[in-house]
């Protein structure tokens, strides 16, 4: 498809491996080229289906563009006189194959045997019958198998989970980071009327190449399942009951601040996990001051929680670092057994499982104990039972915010869809405590949040949206 | 390794090492190993390939779609004595399609097929490379027969055929 026509030059030139020379005249669309084209084009598609109709890559087909862009004829070989091969043969938990439509680019057999070194895929037969295919018996299970998908330009790698839900052209596309462990891949969420479909990586040379892992890619689902909080709640008496914001935020915010001043320092116990943002950190950081509360954060794993020495990171938590970069130390345990022992007034748990996350009797004997129990959660958790207050918050795919990864890179992630019910984003539920707590203004948004933060913090100073952009910035402490 | 399942002998593995030596990469030593890998067990079944994938520390994939892409490995059984026609010009000028036909007719097999008791298969191939002695067919891979009839072509079967 490169083919060139070069004056002087008797033959067109491949224009990907031709160096430019002192007065060389080139011409990219004489009749010439554009016929060569054509005809590299028509050789491409001499045994392809072409059921683009039917096909999950269309719309972001590269065959179909490159047909619409330099071909527009038709097959000179009849359908039934092409050959057939398989279709529709799932290969691999996430990818199904159909290899009619192959074009033999061989990018899925480089990705398996340089990037993953599992060599699942390989050429079979010759000549016009050659097929992408699995040695016998073999499966495409790699812990990265959604990339060869991405990575096709056609429609013979698709992704099982993404097929037929959608046409490509209708879905929008944010970009983001993946929460789904400390490594941060960029991402793209692909939406469309509040419902997430897919996320595919971002290039990002520092981070994740062009790559991340199925667990990440599979990740959305996670976002948007059964089991979201939809409504501010309090309790009121022996009954829970629905609140608007205003009531919700007034009510707790009331009874923290007159819990904080009656009982002096350390009446009030925060603990955070590494699942929040910058911003929300930093917000509960003021918070804590306002309110000369214990602060603590907590970065949970699962105990067999998978790593690799590639992208998968143990750690679970997509703002570990950021938790340590704002000096977050990982004491919950000690909130946790001073509740219990009746020394807390008040404790506010910011996307915290305690009752999975930390020693389970401690922390049911310290949700018990206290006295006011302020959850501010995305998902329904055990806490909401003993909770005086809940105050649903948005995922990271429904707000703005940062994380910091593993390596220390601050990354922005944008809010791709609207959060579910009534639910808010964190540092906006939290900037509008602090606004009614000490007077002052409530950060109008995420990015003057983290101003402040980058204000305020050494570890982050000089930081800020603009210069972060798409593909993020170390924080100034690490690099 | 595996104990069960197919093993090069002594002198097979002998011959593979020395062929290692001969390349900068074992991966190019694949194509002549899964040869000798044929003359050892007949023909490259998914165990064999398996062996040889794991004798050589390569990737099944690889083994399997190298062993595809060439005709000359055999990833069928074939018979006790393999027979290959030539079907290229100078034999067929020379009466190559009638000596196919009476072969064929005598053994009631077609090209790629195997009789049922395992003693013959037939396979009509691209030029053996002895024009100037056509018609030629050659048995397992080993010896060439030249100057053909339709009788001495009847004749080698019979020969064949006696246990």
């Amino acid at each position: 498809m490169c083919l060139v026509d070069i004056e002087k030059s008797p033959k067109l030139q491949i224009a990907c491996n031709t160096r430019v020379a002192d007065g060389m005249v080139v011409h990219t669309t004489s009749e010439k080229t554009k016929a060569a084209q054509r005809a590299v084009l028509e050789f491409l598609l001499v045994n392809h289906p072409i059921d683009c109709p039917v096909c999950d890559q269309a719309g972001e087909c590269k065959l179909q563009e490159y047909y619409m862009d330099y071909d527009r004829q038709r097959s000179r070989i009849p359908l039934p006189e092409k050959v057939h091969k398989k279709k529709a043969k799932p290969i691999g938990p996430l990818v199904i194959l159909d290899q009619e439509r192959c074009i033999l680019c061989s990018r899925c057999v480089r990705f398996v045997d340089e990037v993953t070194h599992t060599s699942e895929l390989a050429f079979y037969q010759r000549g016009d019958h050659v097929e992408l295919d699995l040695a016998p018996g073999k499966v495409l299970d790699n812990p990265y198998s959604g990339n060869v998908v991405d990575i096709c330009p056609v429609g013979t790698l698709t992704n099982r989970d993404f097929r037929f839900r959608a046409r490509v052209w209708y879905l929008e596309r944010t970009p983001s980071v993946c929460g789904a462990c400390a490594n941060g891949c960029n991402i793209e969420i692909y939406h469309r009327e509040g419902r997430i479909f897919r996320f595919q990586p971002r290039k990002n040379s520092d981070v994740n190449q062009y790559w991340m892992c199925d667990a990440g890619r599979m990740s959305y689902r996670d976002l948007q399942g059964e089991g979201r909080l939809l409504n501010p709640f309090v309790r009121r008496g022996s009954e829970f009951v629905r609140a608007t914001w205003e009531s919700a935020l007034g009510q707790v915010a009331g009874r923290l601040g007159d819990l904080a001043r009656t009982h002096g320092p350390g009446a009030v116990g925060i603990i955070v996990s590494a699942q929040a943002a910058n911003e929300e950190v930093f917000l509960l950081r003021r918070l804590a001051a306002r309110l000369e509360a214990r602060l603590a954060g907590i970065a949970w794993s699962p105990p067999d929680a998978d790593h690799d020495d590639f992208l998968i990171k143990g750690d679970k938590n997509p703002n570990t670092r950021g938790l340590a970069l704002q000096g977050l130390t990982s004491d919950a345990g000690e909130i946790l057994t001073a509740a219990a022992r009746g020394d807390l007034r008040a404790l506010v748990l910011h996307r915290v499982d305690v009752t999975r996350w930390c020693d389970e009797i401690a922390a049911r004997a310290a949700l018990e104990r206290v006295p006011c129990l302020v959850v501010l959660d995305g998902q329904q958790r055990e806490t909401v039972e003993y909770a005086d207050a809940v105050l649903p918050i948005a995922s990271y795919a429904e707000s703005e915010g940062t994380f910091t990864n593993h390596a220390g890179r601050v990354q922005r992630f944008q809010a791709a869809v609207v959060p579910p019910g009534e639910a808010r984003p964190g540092w906006q539920v939290l900037g509008g405590l602090l606004a009614l707590l000490t007077g002052e203004a409530a950060p109008p948004s995420a990015e003057m949040a983290f101003q402040a933060l980058a204000r305020e913090s050494a570890a982050f100073r000089g930081l800020s949206y603009a210069t972060l952009g798409e593909t993020g910035a170390p924080a100034p402490l690490v690099s | 390794m595996t104990t069960e399942g197919p093993r090069f002998s002594e002198g097979t593995l002998a011959e593979y090492r020395a062929l290692l030596t001969r390349y900068p990469q074992r991966r190019a030593a694949l194509m002549p190993t899964l040869w000798l890998a044929q003359r050892e067990f007949g023909w490259l079944s998914l165990p064999v390939m398996e062996y040889v994938a794991t004798l050589m520390e390569l990737p099944l994939a690889w083994v399997t779609s190298v062993a595809s892409f060439y005709t000359m490995y055999w990833k069928e059984p074939k018979g006790r004595w393999h027979i290959q026609l030539c079907r290229n010009l100078p034999c067929a000028l020379r009466g190559a399609g009638a000596i196919q036909v009476a072969v064929e007719r005598r053994l009631g097999i077609g090209d790629g097929e195997r009789t049922a008791d395992g003693r013959f298969s037939l396979e009509e191939v691209e030029c053996l490379a002895s024009c100037g002695t056509a018609p030629v067919l050659q048995v397992n891979n080993t010896e060439y027969h030249e100057n053909l009839t339709v009788a001495r072509a009847l004749e080698l079967i019979e020969r064949l055929a006696s246990p």
